[in-house]
This record gives structure tokens, C-alpha cells and sequence, in this order.
């Protein structure tokens, strides 16, 4: 913490910032707690241990690729578009890599999927080119590989790999929530006490000011998407393994649009340097409980799309709001 | 390396590097499916023309927010809901679903430009809300299924040759075109367009109303995006649910391709015009050569990715001649003032 005072200077806007961090937190835990309240009184099996359940297991896969966007936006490089793509075409390679072990194939995926994503970031920090263009245009770079060389089919793990572990079922919650715990605590670690850590937020706020100050932008900023990177193929390795094979078409563009809304709704800044892990998940989570109860309340996936926008276009107001207020 | 960099400052202006890929591209586009062995025709400058007609507009909506200095991401979802609101609507009224699928384009539009300009919000992050509002309301309509259009009539009316190569389709999408670059070429508006996506504050202290013109862009790329989703489910005779990132990337390529600055305040109209032909005549080959869908997407990308990495190059080397003019200044400055301060 004493690392990041130091950091970002002006020591003033620092302590505001942490107090509009503060109260957002407040706000998103009221807002939280309307939300199960009226949940339960007026949807049947919304609160209930099964319901919450669901609920939370749904977060899984979606919070560990939210944990990776949130890495990308803090560096000042907007949206990562394509990381529903990485975590797709890694989903794909997971299985077929499994050949050669399960244990060898995800560390494999997963070097894959942040070299992918350091090449955007190499692109982004170093010639300052937009994230949006780079990220969308490698995206279509990597559909087109894969389709090419799977021919469009659909990918099946090889028989008799042992990989049912990663989908398993432990004390009541899937692998993906404890892996996603795990990375939380382990990013949130990582960008709060080590140094490229801590740059990247101060790269995100001025990345030219960042330069003339000596630091190695470049290096920070593909240091955000290599971590992106590894969660969405983190990510694609347990999609792949809960659902036994892996498809171009098994729509992975829907975790990219829910990951920057829940990271917009967990409140950090688009422009970069503000935000927090824990916060993009609790973002994720509440997104999650409004789609849960939309779903019991027989609404289909269309509805859940338009309430999250709606929640992405009103937490984007309050904070711009709360911002200026002060 | 100084050469390239000296090379890369004079460099012509984008709206010629624009014709230059114009005409390279319809060289190839004559040329290799030849080579292939396969037979060129009117109908395939009639294919080429179609897929600018799907996605012209689109290309022309996202290019004239990107020179404002914006980026609207809901063009995407505008597509979608314009197709799907013209289908819902216009069941025995075509024109009746083509002016309500603008109608809320243009609501979209005002409501998410308002926000952009009033609030100082990201417009990335605000346009990927709007996103998902329009995409989930299309969904909504349509029941999370592709509709369709009962009147397949008005989908053969649109897209019957004329010309041998032109359509009703692409003439509306060519109109457009003509239309937004006298705008941006002969009005105030326009040049009002470049100033503020060239630098907001000194339009601002010029006199220019920053907020309208910001708001306007967005309605226009609304507009643009209705109508474009309008014409495309009419000439599929349904609304699709999930358009998917294929009309993003195209419209980014267009954009970049036909010299619109990613910074904001350069680019025309003309220039995205060039840059969504070129794609699609790129694109038409790809289809004769009978090549698969991967082999487009592949290639769109690295275009993509490249046209970005030049135009960032572009602006780095802007950003270090001023850089190396300042420490010239820094450097010079002591010495002169030492030996010529004294003594006038």
C-alpha cells in the first residue's frame, strides 16, 4: 500500500481515490443486498443454497477471464475484445494437446494463450497503436488459424485422458470458483507488491508521463495482457474440460463482452489506473445474481444481455458523478 | 532507420494511400482470379458491390465517430436491432420498418451521445453498454431466434442487378456515402467533426459547440447503423440475432485502411468509401478463388493489426520529433544564453 502511495504522487488524489473506492464498495454491497432481498420475495428459489449455488459456480470461468480484462484496463489499454477468442481457441488446443499428458497441456495452453496476448500487448504498449483495432484484428487472426488448422470441426479430448478433475465437483462448488479465489488473491497480490504490478496502474493513468518518467512502458503493458492472456487460457482449459470438447461456434465472444461488464461494474476506470481485481469480481458476482433471477423468472438470455447493460451504462453515471461531485 | 522515419513523415496524405490500396486491389481483383484459371465477369464486380452493400455503412458509421475522435462499439448492436426492428415493423411496409429502424438508431444514438459528451465517460465503455442494451433488446424482440421476413419480394427488389453490377442496395449505401461526404467536405458540421476529434479543448476555446457535434456523430452513426441492419435483413429476408465481430472488423479495416486516423480529426468520408471497396473487392476474391473462410479472416486480421501497429508508428514518430526538438531546446538553450546573454 505504501508502494502505491509512493507511486501515484499526488498523495490527495490518492486518498480520494480510495475513499471513492471505499464508498463504492458501500454502494455495490447495498445495491447487493436490494437485490437478494427483493430476490427472495418475489422469486421462487432465487435464495436458496442451490440458487446461490448456481449462482456462484456460473462466476467461475466468467470472473477468472474478468481477472485478466481488469489486468488489461488498469494498463491503460481499454478492452482486451478478443480474450472470449484466446479462451476459445484454448479450449480447443487444451484438448487436443492432451495427448501428450493432461498436466503438460494445460501449462502448454496456458504459455499459448499469454503468448497470444503478449504479442497485442507488445503492439499496444510499444507502438501505442489503438487496443481496440490490435485486439480485435489479432482476434480474427486467431479464429482464422484455428478454424484452419481444425478444419472447422469440433474438437474431442483423446480417449481414456484423465482430465475429469478440472470439471469436478468439490464441497458443493465447481474447480473454477477455487481457481478463480486462488487467482484473485494471487493478481491482487501481484499488483499491489511487485513492481511491474504497481507501475502497470501508473502507466494506466498517464502512460507518456510514465514514459518521460523512465519507466518501461512497454514491458509493463504486455506484462497486463501476458496475464490476461494466462487467465483466459486458465479459463479455456476448464471450459474445455467441463464440457468435453470445443467448438469455434461454443459462442466464447459472450465472455468477452461479460468480463468488461463486470469490470466496469466492479468501477475501475475504462481510461486505466483505477480498479481493483476483488472489485471486477464482485462485479462479476452481482451480475451474475441479476441474470440468476432473471433466468427463474423464465426471462432468456436477451433480457439478461439488456440488464447488464443497463447496470454497465448506470454504474459508468454514478462514478462519473461521484468523481466530479468531488 | 532515420530514412524510414523520414520516409514515414512524408508519406502522403491518407486520403492517396487510400486510392493507392483502391487501385491495388482492384488490380488483384482482376487479375489473380484470372491467374487461377478462373473466368472474370460483370457478376463478380456485382458480388464485390454486395458486400460493400452489407457493410459500407457500417464502415462508414464506426469511421466517422473514430474521426471524432470516438468509438462506437453499439454499432454492432445497432445492426442487429435495426434488422430486427425493420423485420418486426415492416411485415407488409418495408418502408415503414426501414424509417422505424433509423428512428431508434437516431434514439440510440442521442441518448448514447449525451452521455459521452455530458458526462465526459469513455465512449468505449459507454457504446459496450449501449451494446449490450441494443443486442439484448434485439434478442428480446425476437425471442432469442432469427426471424423472418415473410415478403421476400422486397429482398429481390433490393438486390436485383441494375447496371449489371449496381443493386437498389448498394445505390442507397453509395447515397449515403455522397450524402455524409458533402456533409463532412462542404458544411460546417463537418468541419466542425474533424476539429473536435483533432483536439476537443482548442475547439472548444474556438467557439466550436464541443458537446452537439459530439452528440450529433453519434446519432449519425446510429442512423448509419439502423439503416444498415435494415437493408441487410430485408436482403436475408430475416433478422439475424448475433451479427458476431465479422461487421466490426470489416468497419475497423475500412476505417484504418482508408486513411480515418485512430486518433481522431483525420479522414473523410471518400476515404472510408475506398477503404470499405477495397475490402470488399478483397473479400469478393477470397469467395472466386473458392478459398476458405479462414484464409479472409486471416488475412483482414493481419491487415487490421498491421494498419494499427503503422498508424501508432505514425504518431510515435511525431511524439519523438518533438521530444528530440525539445531536448535540442534544453540543450542549446545554457550555451547561448552563457555566450550571448552578456553582451547583446
Amino acid at each position: 500500500m505504501t508502494g502505491e502511495m509512493v507511486l501515484t504522487v499526488p498523495t490527495e488524489s490518492g486518498r480520494k481515490n480510495r475513499r471513492s473506492i471505499g464508498r463504492a464498495e458501500t454502494l455495490l454491497a447495498v445495491a447487493t443486498l436490494a437485490v437478494l432481498v427483493y430476490g427472495a420475495l418475489t422469486t421462487d428459489g432465487f435464495l436458496t443454497l442451490e440458487g446461490l449455488k448456481a449462482t456462484v459456480s456460473g462466476v467461475g470461468i466468467l470472473g477468472i477471464v474478468a481477472v485478466g480484462m481488469t489486468c488489461v484496463t488498469l494498463s491503460g489499454s481499454l478492452f482486451c475484445l478478443t480474450l472470449g477468442s484466446t479462451l476459445t481457441i484454448s479450449s480447443m488446443a487444451f484438448l487436443s494437446w492432451m495427448s501428450i499428458g493432461v498436466l503438460p497441456a494445460l501449462v502448454l495452453t496456458i504459455v499459448m494463450g499469454a503468448l497470444v496476448c503478449a504479442v497485442q500487448g507488445l503492439l499496444i504498449g510499444g507502438l501505442a497503436a489503438n487496443p481496440i483495432v490490435v485486439t480485435v484484428g489479432l482476434g480474427s487472426l486467431q479464429i482464422g488459424v484455428a478454424s484452419w488448422l481444425t478444419n472447422q470441426s469440433t474438437v474431442y479430448p483423446p480417449a481414456g485422458a484423465s482430465y475429469q478433475w478440472l470439471s469436478a465437483v468439490y464441497a458443493g462448488l465447481p474447480l473454477s470458483v477455487y481457481v478463480l479465489v486462488a487467482l484473485v488473491l494471487a493478481v491482487a497480490a501481484w499488483l499491489s507488491w511487485s513492481r511491474t504490478g504497481q507501475l502497470i496502474r501508473l502507466v494506466g493513468e498517464n502512460s507518456r508521463a510514465a514514459r518521460a518518467a523512465g519507466i518501461p512502458v512497454t514491458g509493463t503493458v504486455v506484462a497486463g495482457f501476458v496475464i490476461a492472456g494466462g487467465c483466459a487460457a486458465l479459463g479455456g482449459v476448464l471450459l474445455g474440460a467441463t464440457d468435453g470438447n470445443a467448438t469455434l461456434l461454443s459462442g466464447g465472444d459472450r465472455y468477452t463482452y461479460d468480463a468488461i461488464a463486470a469490470v466496469l461494474v466492479g468501477g475501475a476506470a475504462a481510461g486505466g489506473g483505477r480498479g481493483k481485481v476483488q472489485h471486477t469480481v464482485y462485479g462479476a458476482l452481482f451480475i451474475a445474481l441479476i441474470s440468476n433471477m432473471l433466468l427463474l423468472r423464465g426471462f432468456g438470455g436477451g433480457a439478461q444481455m439488456l440488464v447488464t447493460g443497463v447496470l454497465v451504462l448506470i454504474v459508468l453515471l454514478i462514478f462519473q458523478m461521484r468523481r466530479r461531485v468531488r | 532507420m532515420s530514412a524510414l522515419i523520414a520516409k514515414l513523415k512524408r508519406t502522403p496524405l491518407p486520403r492517396s494511400s487510400a486510392s493507392m490500396t483502391f487501385l491495388l486491389m482492384t488490380v488483384m481483383f482482376a487479375v489473380v482470379p484470372v491467374a487461377a484459371g478462373s473466368t472474370f465477369s460483370t457478376f463478380s464486380v456485382y458480388t464485390a458491390l454486395q458486400i460493400f452493400g452489407t457493410y459500407g455503412l457500417i464502415a462508414l458509421a464506426l469511421g466517422i465517430t473514430m474521426i471524432a475522435g470516438q468509438f462506437d462499439l453499439s454499432t454492432l448492436g445497432m445492426y442487429s436491432l435495426g434488422g430486427m426492428v425493420a423485420v418486426k415493423l415492416g411485415q407488409g411496409a418495408p418502408m415503414t420498418g426501414v424509417a422505424a429502424a433509423v428512428l431508434v438508431g437516431a434514439v440510440a444514438g442521442l441518448i448514447q451521445g449525451s452521455i459521452v459528451s455530458r458526462f465526459r465517460i469513455n465512449s468505449m465503455a459507454v457504446t459496450l453498454g449501449g451494446f449490450l442494451v441494443l443486442l439484448g433488446l434485439s434478442r428480446t424482440l425476437g425471442d432469442d431466434r432469427t426471424v423472418s421476413y415473410d415478403d421476400v419480394g422486397v429482398g429481390i427488389i433490393l438486390d436485383r442487378p441494375l447496371a449489371a453490377v449496381l443493386s437498389m442496395h448498394t445505390l442507397v449505401v453509395l447515397g449515403c456515402f455522397v450524402l455524409i461526404a458533402t456533409v463532412m467536405a462542404r458544411t460546417r458540421l463537418g468541419r466542425d467533426i474533424r476539429a473536435v476529434g483533432g483536439d476537443a479543448r482548442a475547439s472548444h476555446i474556438a467557439g466550436v459547440h464541443v458537446e452537439r457535434v459530439t452528440t450529433g456523430v453519434f446519432v449519425i452513426s446510429g442512423v448509419l447503423a439502423g439503416l444498415a441492419g435494415a437493408l441487410n435483413a430485408f436482403t436475408l429476408s430475416s433478422a439475424l440475432v448475433n451479427p458476431g465481430f465479422a461487421p466490426l472488423v470489416f468497419a475497423g479495416t475500412a476505417a484504418l485502411i482508408g486513411g480515418v486516423g485512430l486518433a481522431g480529426g483525420r479522414g473523410t468520408a471518400w476515404g472510408i468509401a475506398l477503404g470499405a471497396l477495397s475490402l470488399s473487392l478483397l473479400q469478393a476474391m477470397f469467395g472466386m478463388l473458392a478459398s476458405p473462410s479462414w484464409v479472409s479472416s486471416i488475412i483482414t486480421g493481419v491487415l487490421l493489426a498491421a494498419a494499427a501497429a503503422f498508424s501508432g508508428l505514425r504518431r510515435q514518430t511525431v511524439w519523438m520529433a518533438w521530444k528530440r526538438s525539445m531536448s535540442h531546446m534544453t540543450n542549446r538553450n545554457p550555451g547561448r544564453l552563457g555566450g550571448n546573454g552578456i553582451s547583446p
